[in-house]
């Protein structure tokens, strides 16, 4: 049971990983937490959908049309929403995202509203038994994925001058101005890129979830809890923190009580504040006065 | 000084209260020519899945309209969002009394907002008939004017409990389910009846609105080895529930709950394998889409061409065609008291929808008193009275 | 400077109006939409007490929906397990409130700010729903606990209109009272934090203490809200307090202005009359919603009491950074 129960929180944990992940970049870019990001996963989710069922492109290509869709949508809300009042109170900043994400739960509502819907079963694979381990198609497909877009993500962001670049404006803004660096731009294409990390996370859970739209709401505290649990502001530290809270909900849910499941994800944020507030990788967030 | 102001507030404030308001007028919201009613359902939100129940009755009315109204009156239905949150449902029970004045109300998912608005309408004195809403404590103990239309949560719980027994040598029965009032009306009443046949759950989990996955729920169950599930899940969650199960080799019997259905839950699933063994609560005389309930599946279809049918939109329709009854027995000189006396006199009414009959009286509002399950057999959702026993 | 103010203060006074001509309200409404204003006074603390706390103090502190909540469920409590007349409830629950307050400051006393404070607190308050949910003994689960509208202290409480002039007294009450309290010592202390916690320590003053008044104060104000929520639907439920609650009370504040005391009232009313507006259109309000909320966002970033500032100075408050 213990290792069918770890198994099974890192495919979940996987998935807050990869939220936890978007909400970072956009963080360490902007200063920003963006409050309506559970409804861009939701969205990311929905357009796959759409594409899938109602256009009939295949899984793949939706997807992919959907990620890139949700790219431009993060990149126009930043554009058009938070641009104007950068300058303005976090308080504004993050009721405007709560807004937007507010927004597109209110259309996907109107348009789907009353229906639960299946995502077509997209990866057939048959599960794979180790013991009395079983390893789902699914679990073995969003590990693979987020394992890949880890890989990818970390290895442009510490071996290339790109990711150099982006290191640069995560230390210093003004620095990253002197030298030439469009910061607009880069806030632009954080939020696109985070945008569009959510909306991985969407379709990954598409198919094993159904989709009606409040299925982001969850999902952006389970973020919120992986990015304290890591580190507040940390990459690395929000995907180890959304593994270890996928498998902390298998684990309380089935060692102490169901009841728990749900709130394994506030339980930790409390007691990361508690005992180290920084978190596992955090710097230093701590005001002292 | 800065206080006289309240003082004065709260002696106008107190002269206008001993006032009082005016007496419930008998035939507030009719004309000559039309019945007003007020039609409360979860249009937002997200319980909205439930508000098919409420497109199910409008769709009726429309037919009835069609069909030339009652006594020469149409009905004109006044809808009103709940959005299933007691406080909004409040503000609307409100609206429909005293602003749209409406004749009488009919409708109402989610019991929370139901049991949160009847005190208002208690006081209030029109006819309601609640067309969803399983809460007992809703229509018991009766009160004048508050008819219940569809089974309650004692009748489904029993209902479900009493399926789960009637398989042979049934010991073991575990419970998994959501931390709601909509889950709770129905695993109260089972577990009661449970207990009453001396059998203590074996395993009370919970699974929370919104959960993408069961695995901790599921593989406890497989240490508790039941019998039977109950589960009071939602339809995501419930679909969710049964891959999991799937997944990991378990394949004990699932008694759900009338807010799933068969048809829709293999839609969701995907391969009957996973649902074979998932049975729920079936209030119908029929499947859903079988040849009896096809007359209502057209007509809901005539009036809302893209809804998609679920369970959840026929169960209101039961309780309108008892009112329809009762308002061709009032005449054409329709009172409140009128309506209300003709309820009561409702007996063994077949709506030719519920499988239970309605009867009413001054003594008991519940109408529905009974529930059927439906369940998968050779592949095909089939009605059961008891396990493997055909309606 | 100083006589300017001191006369802007006496011409203040003008402000008393709006009581004195919501007296007369009751007059004009049907039980409906004396309920619904009955809700506007209800708001109207509660998205004062958040003001006072993200608006004054700066802070993003996202517990009010908590306070909210152990208000509603100490009033209840107290009416159905102790008995107590619900006026009898109305002082406890603005303790019970206060605690929270405390509790919830313990957080930004560690030295936490911004987002990842706001992160602590909204977990603070989801926390409190699961308890209102799990421990039915005490708070009836999620049947709901009623609270009791027997006659108090001869005043007949089923009433919408008696319980709209008891609402009315106690938010005049404390409306007056954040206004003192924010234009005392204290008061000036608490936006000497917002604006730069450092130098203000630097000066003398005890910091913690005065985020933990600010902290208090806003969950004393937002527990009795919960009292009078508790009242006004006569049962309280756990879903009463969860997320949706918390962004509509978020809303009220930016809409009416951020630390603004007018600014409280009219976001309060304004968001609170919405919903009823487009009942018409079921399934459209968050759309409605959120679209309103992003326009008065971006033209008109300080929110609805700006407009009332360009009308009049009297409006402009003093403690509010231009």
């Amino acid at each position: 049971m213990f290792l069918q129960l770890t198994l099974s929180g890192v495919s979940q944990g996987a998935i807050y990983a990869l939220i936890a992940l978007s909400l970072t970049v956009v963080y360490r870019s902007t200063t920003i937490v963006s409050f309506g990001h559970g409804d861009f996963v939701m969205a990311g989710a929905f357009l796959t959908y759409v594409l899938v069922v109602a256009i009939g492109i295949a899984f793949l290509p939706a997807s992919l049309i959907a990620i890139v869709a949700m790219f431009l949508l993060g990149v126009a809300f930043s554009r058009g929403l938070i641009g104007p009042i950068r300058g303005g109170p976090h308080v504004g900043l993050a009721l405007m995202s709560i807004s937007f994400g507010f927004t597109l739960r209110g259309i996907a509502r109107t348009v789907w509203g009353r229906e639960v819907l299946p995502m077509p079963r997209v990866f057939d694979i048959d599960p794979i038994f180790i013991g009395s381990v079983v390893i789902t198609g699914d679990a073995l497909f969003i590990i693979s994925i987020v394992a890949v877009l880890l890989v990818v993500f970390f290895t442009v962001l510490h071996f290339t001058d790109i990711g150099k670049m982006v290191q640069a404006v995560y230390q210093s803004e003004r620095g990253a101005r002197l030298i030439g660096i469009d910061v607009e731009r880069f806030h632009n294409f954080s939020w696109g890129l985070g945008a569009a990390l959510g909306a991985v996370a969407g379709v990954l859970i598409a198919p094993i979830s159904l989709l009606h739209p409040d299925l982001g709401a969850s999902f952006l505290i389970k973020g919120f809890a992986a990015m304290t649990l890591g580190g507040f502001g940390s990459l690395a530290g929000a995907v180890l923190g959304g593994l270890l809270l996928g498998v902390a909900e298998q684990y309380s849910g089935a060692y102490i009580d169901t009841t728990l499941i749900d709130i394994t994800a506030y339980l930790l944020i409390i007691a990361v504040l508690l005992i180290r507030p920084r978190g596992l990788f955090g710097r230093k967030v701590v005001v002292k006065v | 000084m800065k206080f006289k102001p309240k003082k004065l507030g709260l002696l106008v404030g107190l002269a206008l209260a001993a006032t009082g308001s005016a007496a419930a007028d008998e035939t507030t919201g009719l004309t000559d020519d039309s019945i007003k009613i007020g039609v409360m359902g979860p249009f937002s939100g997200n319980a909205s899945s439930y508000s098919k129940a409420e497109i199910g009755l409008m769709a009726f009315y429309q037919m009835i309209n069609d069909e030339g109204g009652i006594n020469g009156r149409k009905i004109v239905a006044v809808q009103e969002d709940t959005g299933c949150d007691p406080a909004k449902a409040l503000a609307a029970a409100k609206k429909l009394i005293h602003q749209d004045e409406v004749f009488m109300l009919h409708g109402n998912s989610c019991s929370g907002a139901a049991v949160a608005i009847k005190p208002e309408i208690v006081d209030a004195g029109l006819p309601w008939i609640v067309a969803h809403a399983v809460s007992d404590t809703i229509s018991v103990p009766p009160v004048e004017n508050i008819f219940h239309g569809v089974p309650t949560g004692n009748t489904n719980g029993e209902a479900m409990a009493a399926f789960v027994l009637s398989k042979p040598d049934t010991k073991k029965v575990a419970i998994v389910e959501h931390s709601n009032d909509w889950a709770h009306s129905y695993s109260n009443p089972a577990r009661a009846y449970l207990k009453g046949h001396g059998i203590e759950p074996v395993a009370e989990l919970v699974m929370e609105r919104g959960q993408t996955d069961a695995t901790a729920q599921v593989l406890k169950l497989r240490q508790a080895n039941p019998d039977f599930i109950i589960g009071a899940l939602y339809e995501a969650e419930t679909a969710i529930f049964l891959r999991d199960m799937k997944k990991y080799g378990l394949d004990t019997p699932v008694m759900g709950t009338a807010g799933t259905d068969l048809e829709n839950t293999l839609k969701r699933v995907g391969d009957l394998d996973t649902v074979k063994n998932y049975f729920v609560l079936h209030p119908y005389v029929d499947n859903l889409d079988g040849p009896l309930m096809k007359k209502w599946a057209d007509m809901i279809h005539k009036y809302y061409p893209d809804e998609e049918l679920t369970n959840f939109s026929y169960i209101s329709i039961g309780s309108g065609v008892a009112l329809v009854e009762a308002l061709k027995a009032a005449g054409p000189d329709l009172t409140r008291s009128k309506v209300m006396a003709e309820l009561d006199k409702i007996e063994n009414l077949d709506t030719g929808i519920l499988s239970s009959t309605i009867t009413w009286s001054p003594e008991e509002h519940r109408g529905a008193k009974s529930s059927a399950v439906a369940g998968f057999v050779d592949g095909q959702p089939t009605v059961l009275k008891a396990w493997n026993t055909p309606y | 400077m100083q006589t300017s103010t001191g006369t802007l203060s006496k011409r203040r006074r003008i402000f008393w109006l709006v009581p004195l001509i919501a007296l007369a309200l009751p007059l004009l409404t049907n039980p409906y939409t004396q309920f619904i204003a009955n809700a506007m006074l209800i708001y109207t603390l509660v998205t004062l007490g958040f003001s006072v706390v993200i608006g004054n103090l700066g802070q993003l502190a996202f517990a009010n929906t908590a306070f909210f909540g152990i208000g509603a469920y100490a009033s209840a409590i107290a009416s159905t397990n102790l008995g107590l007349p619900w006026l009898a409830t109305v002082p406890l629950a603005g303790l019970a409130g206060a605690f929270g307050g405390f509790l919830a400051s313990a957080a930004a006393l560690r030295g936490i700010r911004l987002y990842y404070l706001a992160i602590v607190t909204m977990a603070f308050g989801e926390l409190m729903r699961w308890f209102y949910t799990h421990t039915g003994v005490l708070t009836g689960g999620t049947d709901g606990l009623p609270v009791s509208r027997e006659r108090d202290f001869g005043l007949a409480l089923t009433s919408d209109t008696v319980q709209f002039y008891v609402f009315l007294i106690i938010t005049c009450l404390l409306v007056a009272g954040t206004v003192n309290l924010l234009r005392s010592r204290i008061g000036r202390a608490i936006i000497a934090v917002r604006e730069n916690e450092i130098a203000t320590a630097s000066l003398g003053i005890p910091t913690s203490q005065i985020i933990v008044t600010a902290f208090m104060w806003s969950g004393f104000i937002v527990g009795i809200a919960g009292a009078m929520f508790a009242l006004h639907t006569g049962r309280v439920f756990p879903e009463s307090f969860g997320l949706t609650q918390l962004i509509v009370n978020f809303a009220m504040v930016l809409v009416g202005g951020l630390g603004s005391v007018a600014g409280a009232v009219l976001g309060a009313v304004a968001l609170t009359a919405l919903p009823e507006y487009v009942r018409a259109f079921p399934g459209m309000e968050e759309i409605f919603f959120g679209v309103i909320v992003m326009v008065v966002l971006l033209v008109m970033p300080k929110g609805l009491a700006s407009l009332l500032a360009r009308v009049s100075p009297i409006f402009q408050q003093r403690y509010h950074r231009d």
